[in-house]
């Protein structure tokens, strides 16, 4: 609590949870409305099996193994099916929203040409940055816990045997650890940008380009190297294998980088000439 | 020995290879209104930028109210005011939520009864967003938030750009009140006028280099004036000869304009002997200033 007083300003952190309040809202309502309007269609899934079997045996297995699918039957658990179908909306547009937010958490008060007024004020960067981040990490985090109770309801509403609750929250866990990597690549970059301006784009071109590449190395073996460049590669989405389990090397690499970004973009925004 | 309110030692900026300022030095006195004057682009605003922590410097120190900028940058800013250029605020907000936020940083309470006095000295609506106020609506605003907390230092960045003459006159009335009751103000401008009507020294700065820094008394003293003449037949080669004439311009055979810091009444005395068909005297540009410091 001391070193929270120390570190982080009170009035900045409400302001900023103000701000943010409303993107985060929308996200949030447009997230969890997909995650349970996709699993709404399960039990149709379900009673059609035999129709959509024929269906799939058309397409290469492949095609499914980077959403953990290596078989298509896995695709009729509820587990298989919201692996497939559901995490991707988080694991994208989750990431999108993380990048955006990350990115203008600082550089808004640039290109807004409010930052001479909010530095201008008794704090210190440090303090700035703390605030900001604690509040960018608080907004992924409650987004993905919100999203997660929409995926567990709307399993459990839809469900027709048990399925592993574990294998579901190590899932959640690589997803909200791709987010928070998401998150500070937009703070990291926020802080190289000499002459503020929004990187929207660019910030939901890396995302995508990052999913396409990781994609792209699961269907063709020439490209399979390219995959460990992307973040998703370290995403273990293959729920339905027994041994399923938080990989360490995994959340070492998502927490390794994380901290890296974290660091460097602290250091960097400290000494960082402030221009409106 | 009075402790410098600001002190700035060898103070050097450059953006890449650009020079921002550079080997500036001066000292501003507790109690004092200190000018800041120069064109745009001379360096001033990088000087205040550095002070308040905004940017950092190439080279040279700087200290406010005895703390070194950088390090001790925190303590300094609870005890200063600052007024940018460019009144910006969160256009989201109105002008209450805006200023009840700024003094929130100082305060653990709400400042109200000073926001009070001051919103209504400059007769400014409180519920209006910021978004809908004018410039000068906007400027007024950023005076009140850089006051709340009563600060020891008061620095102005070209803080009248924007407001009415008669909104000027209040401010400045309110800057010699704050100055009497102690605050130290560092006020820079571009307009000669409006710091010789309120700074007791002024500093000037070209080209990121400081020239002179003058009392303003003696600046006054100076009296610097444009002259412009238009004489029938030739011009008497006397005029030359009067102590306190520079940088003479011939515009034709008959008109000729000067830079003129002596007595009046020498030059009228030596033109009394010339037919006069016109005379003006001018305050003179900035420029025109510089280029008499320059000499």
């Amino acid at each position: 609590m001391i070193s929270i007083r120390l570190y982080m300003n009170g009035n900045l952190m409400l302001n900023e949870f103000r701000i943010n309040l409303l993107s985060f809202a929308l996200w949030l309502i447009l997230i969890c409305f997909f995650v349970a309007f996709t699993m709404a269609f399960y039990p149709m899934f379900i009673e059609n099996q035999s129709q959509f079997m024929g269906l799939f045996n058309l397409f290469p297995t492949g095609l499914f193994e980077f959403k953990g699918i290596s078989n298509f039957d896995d695709l009729f658990s509820v587990l298989g099916f919201y692996a497939a179908n559901n995490a991707v909306y988080m694991q994208l547009f989750g990431s999108i929203y993380a990048i955006i937010l990350g990115s203008n958490i600082l550089l808004k008060e640039e290109y807004n040409k409010t930052a001479d007024f909010l530095l201008s004020r008794p704090l210190t960067r440090s303090e700035v940055y703390l605030t900001k981040t604690a509040v960018m990490v608080f907004y992924i985090l409650i987004l993905n816990i919100i999203v997660i109770l929409t995926g567990y309801l709307s399993i459990e509403f839809v469900k027709t045997g048990p399925y592993d609750l574990q294998s579901y929250l190590i899932l959640s866990l690589y997803t909200f650890l791709l987010n928070l990597l998401f998150g500070f690549t937009g703070l990291f970059i926020s802080t190289l940008i000499k002459r503020a301006r929004p990187f929207t784009t660019l910030g939901i071109g890396i995302v995508l380009f990052m999913y396409f590449l990781y994609t792209i190395s699961k269907i063709t073996d020439e490209a399979e190297k390219l995959g460990y460049i992307s973040p998703y590669r370290f995403v273990d989405a293959n729920v339905l294998n027994p041994d399923y389990a938080l990989n360490p090397w995994f959340v070492l690499y998502f927490a390794g980088l994380v901290i890296f970004l974290a660091l460097t973009a602290f250091f960097i925004y400290k000494r960082k000439d402030i221009y409106v | 020995m009075q402790q410098p309110v600001i002190r700035i030692k060898d103070l050097t900026k450059y953006y890449g290879k650009a020079k921002g300022i550079e080997h500036v030095n001066l000292t501003v006195q507790e109690g004092e209104i200190f000018g800041f004057i120069g064109p745009n682009g001379a360096g001033k605003s990088t000087t205040i930028r550095i002070l308040l922590n905004l940017i950092f410097p190439t080279n040279g120190s700087a200290e406010v109210l005895g703390m070194d900028v950088i390090r001790e940058s925190k303590r300094i800013k609870k005890l200063t005011g600052y007024i940018p250029s460019d009144a910006n605020a969160y256009m989201k907000m109105t002008v209450a939520e805006f200023l009840a936020y700024s003094s929130r940083f100082y305060f653990s309470g709400n400042s109200g009864r000073k926001i009070r006095e001051l919103t209504v000295l400059f007769d400014l609506d409180t519920k209006r967003k910021i978004a809908d106020l004018s410039r000068g609506n906007r400027k007024k605003v950023a005076i009140i938030q850089s006051m709340v907390h009563n600060p020891k230092l008061l620095i102005l960045d070209e803080p009248t750009t924007g407001l009415d003459p008669l909104m000027q006159q209040q401010f400045f009335e309110l800057l010699r009140k704050e100055n009497h009751n102690g605050m130290t103000i560092f006020f820079s401008s571009h307009v000669l006028s409006e710091v010789q009507l309120l700074c007791e020294r002024v500093a000037i700065i070209k080209e990121g280099e400081i020239i002179k820094i003058e009392n303003i008394d003696n600046l006054r003293k100076k009296q610097l004036k444009k002259v412009f003449l238009e004489i029938e037949g030739e011009i008497p080669r006397e005029i030359a000869t009067i102590a306190g004439i520079e940088h003479i311009m011939m515009n034709s055979g008959n008109m000729l304009s000067f830079l003129f810091s002596g007595d009046i009444n020498d030059l009228i005395r030596t033109l009394s002997a010339t037919k006069l068909m016109n005379m003006t005297l001018e305050e003179p540009s900035l420029e025109e200033i510089f280029m008499h410091y320059y000499k």
